[in-house]
């Protein structure tokens, strides 16, 4: 059994979420970051796509039973009471008894920490689901900082923008203000449109840039309204995603068009 | 149809009427492409999501005088006690029975999802109750609410704010995350609304 005895920063319990259910009104949904959630399945020996918690910082739980758990995501500061410390990307057991408590985090906007079995619903409390009967990683994963520089394609709406917004886009710096399942807000150079008139409601997908009348874009997550009917400039890589999902408020993100490795200058 | 870029995974058909966008999504769904995810329609477009390998001179050509939806039938049973029904039937110059019996007596068609899951844009509203969007939303519409708004009409599946005129209620519930499409009234499908 595991208790949550704080949820702290937008904490919760995330799956992969599903696909193929846009044309219902429903997006992927799940994961924020499907990447560091994956890896912390795989590194814990799990089937793909178990229950597992998404935390902001705060998170802070206990456990009743020997329980095998991961960190993986946005670097945090961690504190164990009654077991081992629990470093970044190495699955440690944790005994009966022991409170993790999540603090701030350092590095990015998310962490996972998943729990091998997966989290599923006890009669009153979160509960761990069967073993997956296959081995654990023996060492902690490597972690590459997520990058900042954001390759992203040619959007819908691209010819609703001035010239000088699509070259603004991809010349200047954008500051990530606030992020969310639904998306991460970015402030910069204002993108001005060519066309103004009101574009009617279109579909929309993960990664999409999205501009709302103020000129500051904003980028689609998984829990992303399927429709929208702002004009979506640009598209990021989709290998991309998962980058932006851990870029935490302060970040200063640059998008480079996909494709052309950004020049150093 | 104009096609539109939309990055490596997905591409956005554009179309001029909204009857072209539901034969387009019919189609392209119902042709089942391998390595399609979703095809999405809305008001003007047809998103089309897949894994990066759809050419797409593989969807199939779109007519104008295409077929029309020939979904399943589903028959949702309204209680038309709205908090809008005189309001609307006041605009509309109509008695509440009027309103009514128009509403119950057309058949629609559901054009396309969004705004919340389950919440679909069922189009063949009688000219007669076409009404734009309440001046000032409602912070809290209940779940159920039969509502009309321009020329659709829809069924909020869950409570959420919202602009549209209340006509009545359903207890048809819009969504069952446990069925493989769990929308009640999916794009395509025709509905018709009987007066409990």
């Amino acid at each position: 059994m595991i208790r949550v005895r704080s949820w702290g920063v937008v904490g919760r319990v995330v799956d992969a979420g599903h696909l193929g259910r846009a044309w219902l009104g429903a997006s992927r949904g799940g994961a924020v970051d499907l990447e560091s959630y994956a890896l912390a399945d795989r590194l814990l020996g799990n089937h793909a796509g178990t229950r597992q918690f998404e935390t902001s910082g705060g998170l802070v739980l206990a456990v009743d039973a020997p329980t095998m758990v991961v960190l993986t995501g946005a670097v945090a500061e961690v504190t164990v009471e009654g077991g081992p410390p629990l470093g970044w990307g190495a699955p440690v057991v944790l005994p009966a008894g022991a409170l993790v408590r999540i603090g701030r985090l350092l590095d990015g906007a998310r962490a996972y920490l998943a729990v091998r079995g997966g989290l599923v619903d006890g009669p009153d409390a979160l509960d761990v689901g069967p073993d997956p009967q296959t081995a654990a990683a023996e060492h902690a994963a490597a972690r590459r900082p997520p990058p900042t520089d954001i390759p992203v394609w040619p959007g819908p709406r691209a010819d609703w923008f001035t010239d000088e917004a699509l070259r603004r886009l991809t010349d200047s710096a954008y500051v990530v203000t606030t992020t969310s399942p639904v998306g991460t807000r970015l402030a910069g150079p204002a993108l001005d449109r060519a066309r103004t008139e009101e574009l009617p409601s279109e579909g929309m997908v993960e990664g999409a840039v999205q501009v709302p009348p103020d000129g500051q874009p904003i980028v689609m997550l998984s829990g992303h309204p399927t429709t929208g009917g702002y004009p979506v400039i640009a598209v990021v890589d989709p290998a991309a995603v998962a980058a932006v999902a851990q870029a935490a408020p302060g970040t200063e993100i640059r998008f480079r068009v996909a494709g052309v490795p950004r020049i150093s200058r | 149809m104009k096609l539109l870029p939309y990055g490596p995974r997905a591409m956005l058909a554009e179309f001029e009427s909204l009857a072209e966008v539901m034969t387009a999504a019919a189609r392209w769904r119902s042709a089942e492409l391998p390595g399609v995810v979703d095809v999405v329609p809305a008001a003007r477009t047809v998103l089309v999501t897949h894994d990066g390998r759809l050419d797409p001179a593989a969807l199939p050509p779109v007519t104008a005088d295409g077929a029309p939806a020939s979904g399943p039938t589903v028959v949702v049973p309204v209680v038309y006690d709205g908090a809008d029904l005189e309001d609307v039937a006041a605009a509309c110059g109509l008695t509440v029975d009027e309103v009514v019996e128009l509403h119950a007596g057309a058949e629609y068609t559901c054009a396309f999802c969004g705004f919340l899951p389950g919440f679909s844009y069922l189009v063949g509203l009688p000219s007669q109750l076409h009404l734009p969007r309440r001046a000032t939303p409602r912070t809290r519409v209940p779940a159920g609410a039969v509502a009309v708004a321009a020329d659709f009409t829809a069924v909020y599946p869950g409570e959420s704010p919202g602009g549209w005129h209340l006509l009545g209620h359903t207890d048809l519930p819009m969504w069952d995350d446990d069925r493989a499409v769990p929308a009640t009234l999916p794009p395509g499908t025709r509905v018709r609304f009987e007066a409990r």
